[in-house]
């Protein structure tokens, strides 16, 4: 067995951290969000960890309103799908941006947040 | 591969029970049976569907208990969970047990009990078909899921929330003639439009109910069904599946997984989209039955706003969708809801839906999407 170059726990644990890690497939160059234990493009099983920028634009977002239990007090609150300046795309929390003001297209950066004690990723303004 | 018909179907009233999902089952269940004069005895196997029987009943191991309380408590039973397409999954690996030669009169149904609980618990647990690292933790919601779908589409075709609350005004419309709705009353654009904010940009109307209900068909090799009064022939089922992250999708606007299920189905059954008379397809927001007409071939990518709002899916307009009303106004017993579909389907091809009557309609197609669009099933259904 081979233990996965980043796994979920260990992605989370960077993004407190501040980083955002992609993994690079060391066959044929896909970038990939891990955990993945096969590329999906080539099937092979070798990958390499990559920081990313944390740079992106906004794919698309809503402000949710009607929340499930223990978000409720957070509730109104953003979530952005945002496509990174490498390639790869992942939601986040949208925070300190007036919800009125978001777009697709928008920049944003990545920032660590926390919600109910777990570790998150957030979008903050570029 | 034998032919496979459908010769029976059950639907409970859609709503608010206070009976177990098993109960709720195992009423359509029996009704199916009867529909299809067969005896229990018959029956070889169940394939079932239900998803938070964990949550809502603290309940697991629902396939034995529902076929028990049906009376039947001996023939195999497996429970099939793909989130809110989890009977439309059960039905199309019945439909391989019959084909195969392995049984030759199978049951498939399903039931979901949720309106026990209080709406933040069940939005919590709907959401646990999103993905719980990086989804849930979020508190993302299934609302929310499609709201992020629907800007994405808004923004590529210009799609507006007006044509999108047109759809729900249209699935009303229908609900009204169907008994088993759970909502049969007309509503206005501006109902939708006025109405309280969910996930921007959807809002309460925009959104199918929670719903309790069951539902269930009998499924039956071709010998069984010559002798039967009123076969419909399955045509085709599929499967198809799609990235679990909502940031793993490359193209928000879409569901491939529909796209790659619709063109299987079309090439198992050797026809196409314009082959298609009646559909019930899965309207769990306003924007997903946009997407779906035009992920299943009815319209072209983009058209699927201007088809609700021309009332091109109207009965009596170009190809009729959901005229049961849709999940938005039937109602949505998510562990149902793939084989209520194709109960009315087999309904509308019989000729039988009364005052919804899609008229004089030989082919139908149904189609059931699992949660944040990873799971999508598309049958095709005939009559001779």
């Amino acid at each position: 067995m081979t233990e996965p170059t980043v796994t979920l726990g260990r992605f989370f644990e960077q993004v407190r951290d501040g980083e955002l890690t992609a993994i690079r497939c060391a066959a044929c160059g896909a970038l990939a969000i891990p955990p993945k234990q096969l590329c999906p493009e080539c099937g092979a099983r070798q990958w390499e960890p990559v920081p990313l920028s944390g740079e992106g634009t906004i794919a698309s977002y809503t402000v949710i309103r009607v929340a499930p239990r223990g978000h409720a007090d957070d509730a109104p609150y953003a979530i952005a799908a945002v496509r990174l300046r490498e390639g790869v795309s992942v939601l986040g929390r949208v925070v300190d941006i007036p919800l009125d003001t978001l777009a697709i297209g928008l920049p944003v950066r990545f920032r660590p947040i926390s919600v109910k004690d777990r570790s998150a990723i957030g979008f903050g303004p570029a | 591969m034998r032919r496979v018909a459908v010769i029976g179907v059950g639907v409970t009233k859609f709503g608010r029970h206070e009976r177990t999902s098993a109960e709720l089952f195992a009423e359509a269940a029996a009704d199916a049976l009867a529909d299809a004069e067969m005896p229990a005895s018959r029956v070889q196997a169940l394939y079932y569907g239900n998803v938070v029987g964990g949550e809502t009943e603290k309940q697991l191991h629902t396939g034995p208990q529902a076929a028990s309380v049906l009376g039947i408590p001996t023939v195999p039973t497996t429970r099939f969970e793909t989130a809110c397409a989890s009977s439309h999954a059960a039905f199309r690996h019945a439909v391989m047990e019959v084909a195969s030669g392995a049984s030759d009169v199978v049951l498939v149904g399903g039931a979901e009990r949720v309106l026990n609980v209080p709406t933040a618990d069940s939005t919590e647990y709907f959401a646990y078909a999103s993905d719980a690292s990086w989804e849930q933790t979020l508190g993302l919601t299934f609302p929310g899921v499609f709201a992020l779908v629907a800007r994405a589409h808004m923004h590529k075709y210009g799609t507006t929330e007006e044509q999108m609350a047109a759809v729900a005004v249209k699935n009303h419309k229908h609900g009204v003639l169907n008994p088993k709705a759970q909502f049969r009353k007309e509503i206005t654009l501006e109902t939708v439009l006025s109405s309280p904010r969910v996930a921007d940009p959807l809002k309460l109307y925009d959104c199918c109910p929670f719903t309790d209900g069951g539902a269930a068909l009998v499924l039956v090799s071709e010998d069984v069904a010559r002798r039967a009064r009123r076969p419909i022939w399955v045509l085709a089922s599929a499967a198809a599946s799609d990235w679990m992250l909502i940031g793993d999708k490359r193209d928000l606007s879409r569901v491939p997984a529909t796209e790659r299920a619709a063109a299987a189905a079309y090439r198992q059954a050797g026809i196409g989209p314009q082959d298609v008379d009646v559909v019930e397809l899965h309207d769990c927001f306003t924007i997903a039955e946009i997407v779906a007409t035009e992920g299943l071939g009815l319209f072209e990518p983009g058209a699927g706003g201007l088809a609700a709002e021309k009332g091109w899916t109207s009965l009596g307009g170009k190809i009729p969708v959901n005229p049961s009303g849709g999940l938005k106004a039937k109602g949505h017993p998510i562990g149902a809801t793939g084989a209520a579909q194709i109960c009315e389907v087999v309904t509308q091809l019989r000729g039988e839906a009364g005052p919804r009557q899609v008229e004089g309609a030989r082919r139908g197609l149904t189609h059931t999407l699992g949660g944040n669009t990873a799971t999508v099933l598309v049958s095709l259904f005939g009559r001779d």
